[in-house]
């Protein structure tokens, strides 16, 4: 057996795990995804062969551009908080002149650790209206409890700060990885060229980064077009569809109101546009290559 | 080498699979080995984790000490019931008996007719027909187990203080007077709200039909959507304003939160709480804080409303015991066995001839109260009920009421957008 053969086997072999799970959880659900879209199954007895209708019926849901868009404006106002706060305490975390360095990230870290939902339900009850514990402590110092809950904005303000926290320590640790692999010759040489903290992180470590910022960047981008269990567990999509983004209002119509035939093709459509955007952001920073 | 890895790898994957049949394999074998040993295993599914004080369970549990069989329970709350059952039809694991308010409306085929299973006869027709939804056919697929009542409670000690007196059956409130009751007690500082709706439509539509309103009408042959009626329109622009103004906590109906009204009421937050009757026994036990009572429903603009409403036993046809949940329901209805459920429940009788008779002069009061709200239950209600309209939307119309109060639509909006979809769905026309 020559080496070349020998060397494809063993990449089948390491491959062959992966794909086997990528097949079952991911392209045989696709494929059963994009059948279902064309149907008007109900979840129960009801499947007919209905052509594009649901995908006519989506381009016309003023209720599916809604939360479209909010899930889009969602993603626009949280995604430079979900890169930059990990990559500033990475900077800090990693610096000599700070202390308690591993304590701090340990509890950075903790909150990846727990799931969504129960992430969501437990802000909830942290910000609940009348018994929460934030309310109480506002009341204690003597001002007035807020409406987390009636109240779009602040309502997606709690969520914004949750899914930030639930993210943070995730992202500060491949930013420690990536700053602990830039070679201190660079910096050396920016102090002998007389670089101040602030000039040194301008002009080499962000741009160093770079490769590590576009991971950061488009994984944070999904996830938040994908927010789902946190905001479940936080408002249920609410006050009215206030904080309703697109995979809730996917399940909602699924789930809740048995049109699993829509809400495929719903989610055929969605996968499109998010698969869109995330190739525009590869070529925009040409795989994080762009430096 | 290549060969020994390859060879580990095929033992280590087999092993696994094996390992996971053996598990099944065991847990079955299990069940049928206590099955054999002690009689049935009667496989239930309720609504709620029960508790101890919870009077089906109760049944359940001296069922099975009198009988020696067994009960294996599940627990799906009514609302997941619906996506829940689909799926365990599919995957043939159906409970051999279930307590729903919905199921066998949804899927009346997938349900025994238990009509010569127990006497009829014995039970309130009217419980009957409102908790069996089934207003077409003579076959009854659900047997009740619960009979409510919507209901409004009130905070005696916060009425006394601000010197509000108690409407009684034959003088009851008018909606004006209870709201500026409601506003005077949160006036009063005695309590953060005057008055708390529980986040069902089940309990606002009461607003809706004392004022006139229905959602649906019967004509001839079928029905139209009445749900964007001008009065349909004015009561929820009103309790859109109640929200607004504080007079209610307005979180509960926004839905931003998982707020409970009746933990508000409990704690002695709110003056005046519309919820049912099962919130009584659960109240009895839990508010020793301050007293409270339950008072009759106001009236409208036209009547006074009350919804009935409640649970019901069903036997799914591919149950693995129909012949066990069958020996459930004659036991459960017998009328010793029935006597002592219905103390515990406190609730509604539903069978012909048998009542609770409480000890206790508060709560033969309040159950006085209940049992009166009965004749509030309206026709509209009835037509409603027989439209079946739920059958085609449920929960998108509880959505557009959270949106009005939210501030996304306004009541007309609100209204028009869920009467258009009825329409759409149902082929009924909108009344002019």
């Amino acid at each position: 057996m020559s080496k070349n053969s020998r060397n494809h086997r063993v990449f089948w072999l390491f491959i062959a795990p992966s794909g086997v799970l990528f097949t079952i959880f991911f392209l045989i659900p696709l494929f059963l995804n994009l059948i279902l879209s064309f149907t008007n199954y109900d979840g129960w007895k009801q499947m007919d062969f209905i052509g594009i209708e649901n995908y006519v019926r989506v381009l016309q849901d003023k209720e599916f551009y809604s939360a479209f868009f909010r899930s889009i404006i969602y993603t626009i106002v949280n995604l430079p908080f979900k890169v930059a706060i990990p990559l500033l305490l990475a900077v800090l975390l990693t610096s000599p002149k700070v202390r308690f360095k591993t304590l701090a990230r340990t509890l950075i870290y903790i909150p990846v650790l727990l799931s969504a939902l129960v992430m969501g339900i437990t802000i909830n009850w942290m910000f609940s209206q009348e018994y929460g514990l934030v309310n109480f402590i506002i009341q204690q110092l003597g001002g007035s409890p807020l409406e987390w809950g009636s109240n779009v904005v602040l309502a997606t303000i709690v969520i914004s700060v949750a899914s930030t926290l639930m993210t943070t320590g995730f992202f500060m640790i491949i930013y420690i990885g990536s700053i602990n692999n830039l070679s201190s010759d660079i910096y050396e040489a920016a102090e002998i060229d007389g670089a101040n903290s602030v000039q040194k992180f301008i002009s080499v470590t962000f741009p160093l980064l770079a490769p590590t910022t576009f991971l950061v960047t488009l994984l944070s981008t999904i996830d938040l077009l994908k927010e789902y269990a946190l905001v479940q567990g936080v408002t249920q999509g609410g006050p009215g569809t206030g904080t309703t983004y697109t995979i809730q209002y996917i399940f909602d119509k699924g789930f809740n109101q048995g049109e699993y035939g829509y809400a495929t093709a719903i989610s055929a459509i969605v996968m499109i546009v998010f698969a869109i955007i995330a190739y525009v952001q590869f070529k925009t920073n040409q795989g994080g290559e762009k430096y | 080498m290549r060969g020994f890895l390859l060879t580990l790898c095929s033992v280590l994957f087999l092993s696994f699979i094996t390992a996971c049949s053996s598990e099944t394999s065991v847990e079955t074998n299990g069940a049928n080995n206590s099955e054999e040993a002690d009689g049935g295993i009667l496989k239930i599914l309720l609504s709620e984790e029960p508790s101890s004080e919870d009077a089906l369970n109760n049944s359940f549990k001296k069922w099975a000490e009198e009988t020696g069989n067994k009960v294996d329970t599940i627990v799906i709350p009514y609302d997941d019931q619906i996506t829940k059952f689909p799926l365990m039809l599919k995957n043939d694991d159906v409970p051999d008996l279930v307590s729903t308010t919905r199921l066998t409306r949804l899927y009346p085929e997938e349900f025994l007719d238990l009509t010569d299973v127990v006497d009829i006869g014995i039970f309130d027709q009217a419980a009957l027909e409102i908790i069996g939804q089934d207003y077409d056919s003579d076959s009854n697929l659900a047997l009740p187990n619960q009979y409510t009542i919507t209901s409004y409670f009130y905070n005696a000690d916060a009425f006394e203080e601000v010197g509000i007196e108690v409407p009684t059956i034959d003088d009851p409130w008018t909606m004006d007077e209870l709201i500026s009751n409601a506003q005077k007690l949160k006036d009063s500082g005695d309590v953060n709200y005057g008055l708390a709706v529980d986040f069902s439509r089940g309990r606002y539509d009461n607003l809706m039909y004392s004022n006139g309103g229905s959602i649906t009408q019967e004509t001839e042959d079928s029905f139209v959507v009445s749900i964007n009626s001008e009065e349909n329109v004015q009561t929820l622009e009103n309790f859109v304003e109640w929200n607004e103004t504080d007079l209610m906590p307005k979180v509960i109906w926004t839905g931003g939160s998982t707020d409970n009204p009746a933990d508000y009421f409990k704690n002695g937050d709110v003056g005046i709480y519309l919820s049912g009757s099962w919130e009584y026994s659960p109240m009895y036990e839990e508010i020793t804080a301050f007293d409270w009572g339950v008072m009759p429903s106001p009236i409208g603009s036209l009547q006074q409303s009350a919804i009935a409403g409640g649970g019901g036993l069903g036997i799914p046809s591919s149950a693995e015991n129909p012949e066990l949940a069958k020996e459930f329901l004659e036991w459960f209805y017998k009328e010793d066995n029935y006597v002592e459920f219905l103390a515990q429940d406190k609730g509604i009788s539903f069978i012909n001839g048998v009542t609770y008779e409480p000890e206790d002069e508060k709560v033969i009061a309040d159950y006085e109260i209940l049992q009166a709200e009965m004749k509030n239950v309206t026709d509209r209600f009835l037509v409603d009920e027989k439209s079946a309209w739920r059958n085609y939307l449920d929960s998108e119309y509880r959505d557009v009421i959270k949106r009005a109060v939210s501030g996304e639509l306004t009541a007309k909006e609100a209204l028009d957008v869920f009467a258009n979809d009825l329409s759409e769905k149902s082929d009924w026309e909108i009344a002019n």
